[in-house]
């Protein structure tokens, strides 16, 4: 998978961006169910949040406690910092 | 029901830290206008709604007006 080569920073902005796009998408599709270009984004978009979330959370830990790697190395990894309101740089 | 995701909606890079200002924004959360009052408005509504649509619209806005609330606490 090709994401296994990018950083965190890349991986993470790319779950920020898709995970927008599916929320607002979310939206518009609730009040129009039937839009086929509408449909075909989420699933593409979907599909692109999937394989960056699963190339960052085996990283860098989970993002919801769902993922694998919410239990990686018998340790309850969901509590471990840092938490996204803490920044030093940027947002997480 | 609610799932949690550990990180940001969008991207922010908090150049100056400031409580005093963010104590300001986090007020508005509260009171009649804040989002905690239209998430639970929102929220509750849509058990009276009359279509799928519209219980669909209620519950996925009312749920994303706790996330202003995270961007709060950064600052």
């Amino acid at each position: 998978m090709a994401e296994n080569n990018e950083s965190k920073e890349v991986l993470l902005h790319r779950l920020q961006v898709c995970g927008f796009i599916l929320v607002e998408l979310n939206e518009y599709l609730d009040s129009h169910p039937e839009d086929q270009d509408a449909l075909r984004c989420f699933e593409k978009h979907r599909a692109m949040y999937e394989d960056a979330s699963e190339a960052y959370t085996k990283r860098y830990g989970p993002v919801t406690i769902l993922d694998h790697a919410a239990t990686q190395g018998n340790r309850w990894r969901w509590i471990d910092g840092p938490w996204p309101w803490e920044t030093e740089k940027e947002g997480m | 029901m609610w799932v949690y995701q550990k990180k940001l909606q969008y991207p922010v890079k908090v150049a100056r830290p400031n409580p005093a200002l963010a104590r300001v924004i986090i007020s508005q959360f509260g009171g009649p206008d804040g989002e905690m009052g239209a998430a639970t408005r929102y929220l509750s509504q849509r058990f009276a709604a009359p279509n799928d649509e519209t219980k669909g619209v209620l519950t996925d806005i009312g749920t994303e007006e706790f996330v202003p609330r995270c961007y709060k606490t950064t600052i």
